[in-house]
């Protein structure tokens, strides 16, 4: 398999002891998979993130990459984060930029600038290019950052809650761009995407993990989405299948909320995944 | 403020006489009454101190000279700022232009050693752990303390004077780079992580220019604490410059120079913070 995680804990020293975030996970990912690891908050779905990125280090198990195991952050894995992370004094063709220049070492300037152009244009920001991040929109900045991730070719993309922040129309749009980018890339390119929102998940995946609540969290299910690409919206949620999994999944993170009912959960994040 | 705002819309108004009514109507006017308030203020605020001054004046039955006398000597030193009548009369141009020399090298040096080691502090905790304990000593330590250590390692009394300078100078700047470099968000770390930048791109690209601001900052207080020890260091250290101007003129019995000369350093001090506030305003940048 592509991307293996095998047996996988995670755990983090903290003052009271040894805090363990997830334990036992095992996943298998195909090369040009869309996976969306979706679950309640502080169930590590981000930590499963950093741990294929390479921004943890696993406690116990493996992630491995051809066979390869993970030690450290790599070009071969682009990230997107949850909150853009752009650097907010350089430009948006900077931001791209810079990570291009730090990533791609075997690459000439002449080629790292057509590398930044194509990527620039290809998010549709190429009139926006001299602004500094705090002068564009979520949504851009949003775009900026996919590009970013994208422009230094990576074989995986791992992608943070990207659309968390952004409102509803928006986030329509950029799940169009990035299939865009996705089938521009012949759909080779593998993605793992940490959501909390059921829909986005079916419309953008191929398969669906469901977390268990944390601590200690673990794979609680895998739901295969065998909608038919491309998909478009407005016909997938007419699909019986679509209605199936869609149940599946609400039954699977609302039985959760009332079991932990007491004090766990504020009304605030049942609301999110409702 | 208003010579600033008032070119634009001048030019303007006499291009395009049809937008000149709005022009003057809304900005320009407002600029104008925001500066004239605020002068206004200022204007006060210096017509209570000259009344309580020569308030004061009178009281002490002119031992303490009053507004009149002083200004009028103010205004024979401000006339003839560059005279040179030999080693002891020099012009009080000639005197700040010295002592304004000294500050800068001190400040220099001391930021040069500040920055370095501010971010050496900030970015590893071991040389924070190291170092913090000797900065928490030394900082409170009185200028004129290091006068002497000065003068017996460079045998000079001007040299020694730089050093004073340089060694109290240093700690804001090195405080405020440490606190800038070690607050960096784990948001901007992680790009440099994730992208694999090297260690030059991240100091060049995010170290610095998320200290930037910090630094300036720090640099701002260095260069007041700079010109407030240079007045100390002169007295002890005689020769030229505005302290030992102070001294000088308190010897001839001349307090109408002490208290011009007092106006100037304050005057000298207060545009020294207004030109970092302005480089400070220039580095900083919103989320």
């Amino acid at each position: 398999m592509y991307l293996e995680i095998n047996d996988l804990e995670i755990a983090f020293a903290t003052p009271k002891g040894k805090f363990v975030a997830v334990k036992n996970v095992n996943l298998e990912i195909e090369k040009g998979e869309i996976i969306s690891i979706i679950g309640h908050s502080g169930c590590g779905k981000s930590t499963i993130m950093n741990a294929i990125g390479g921004m943890l280090t696993p406690t116990n198990g493996s992630v491995t990459i051809n066979k390869v195991p993970v030690k450290g952050p790599g070009p071969d894995r682009g990230i997107v984060f949850q909150n853009y992370s752009l650097l907010p004094w350089l430009s948006v063709y900077q931001n791209i930029y810079e990570a291009v220049d730090a990533a791609l070492t075997d690459k000439t300037k002449e080629e790292k600038k057509a590398i930044v152009e194509k990527y620039i244009n290809m998010v549709g920001l190429s009139a926006h290019r001299e602004k500094l991040p705090r002068q564009i929109s979520g949504g851009m900045k949003q775009r900026v950052a996919i590009a970013r991730a994208f422009a230094i070719n990576p074989d995986i993309l791992l992608l943070d809650e990207p659309f968390g922040a952004l409102d509803a129309l928006t986030k329509g749009s950029m799940h169009l761009e990035l299939l865009k980018l996705w089938n521009l890339e012949n759909q080779s390119k593998t993605i793992v995407m940490v959501t909390h929102d059921i829909e986005e998940a079916l419309f953008l995946s191929d398969r669906i993990v469901v977390m268990s609540n944390g601590p200690a969290a673990t794979i609680r299910e895998i739901e295969d989405v065998h909608l038919p690409r491309p998909r478009n919206k407005k016909d997938i949620v007419g699909m019986p299948e679509y209605k199936t999994i869609r149940e599946r999944l609400l039954s699977l993170l609302m039985d959760k909320v009332e079991i932990d009912d007491t004090d766990f959960y504020k009304g605030k994040k049942v609301a999110a995944v409702a | 403020m208003t010579t600033q705002t008032s070119s634009p819309a001048l030019e303007l108004a006499s291009s395009s006489p049809s937008i000149r009514s709005t022009l003057l109507d809304s900005a320009f006017l407002k600029n104008l009454a925001g500066s004239v308030q605020s002068s206004a203020y200022t204007i006060g605020g210096f017509a209570i101190l000259l009344v309580m001054w020569y308030g004061i004046s009178k009281l002490t039955a002119d031992a303490l000279p009053g507004p009149v006398t002083t200004l009028s000597v103010l205004w024979d030193m401000l006339r003839d700022p560059f005279y040179d009548y030999g080693p002891n009369d020099k012009g009080i141009a000639l005197q700040l232009i010295s002592s304004l020399g000294k500050v800068f090298l001190g400040f220099a040096l001391g930021s040069l050693l500040a920055i370095p080691v501010g971010i050496l502090m900030g970015a590893n905790p071991f040389f924070n752990k190291l170092f913090y304990p000797i900065v928490q000593i030394l900082k409170p330590v009185s200028p004129l303390a290091w006068f002497p250590i000065g003068l017996a390692v460079f045998q000079s009394a001007g040299t020694a004077t730089i050093f004073i300078i340089f060694i109290t100078s240093l700690w804001s700047t090195l405080i405020n780079t440490a606190f800038g470099v070690g607050s960096i968000p784990a948001d901007h770390k992680n790009v440099a992580k994730a992208f694999g930048f090297s260690t030059w791109k991240y100091i060049t690209k995010i170290l610095i220019p998320y200290s930037l601001p910090h630094i300036i900052t720090g640099l701002r207080l260095s260069i007041s604490v700079a010109w407030l020890v240079i007045v100390a260091g002169e007295m002890l250290s005689g020769g030229l410059g505005i302290g030992f101007f102070v001294w000088d003129s308190w010897n001839a019995l001349s307090l109408e120079k002490v208290i011009a000369a007092i106006l100037i350093i304050g005057t000298v001090g207060l545009l020294l913070d207004k030109l970092f506030s302005l480089i400070e305003k220039r580095v900083s940048y919103a989320n």
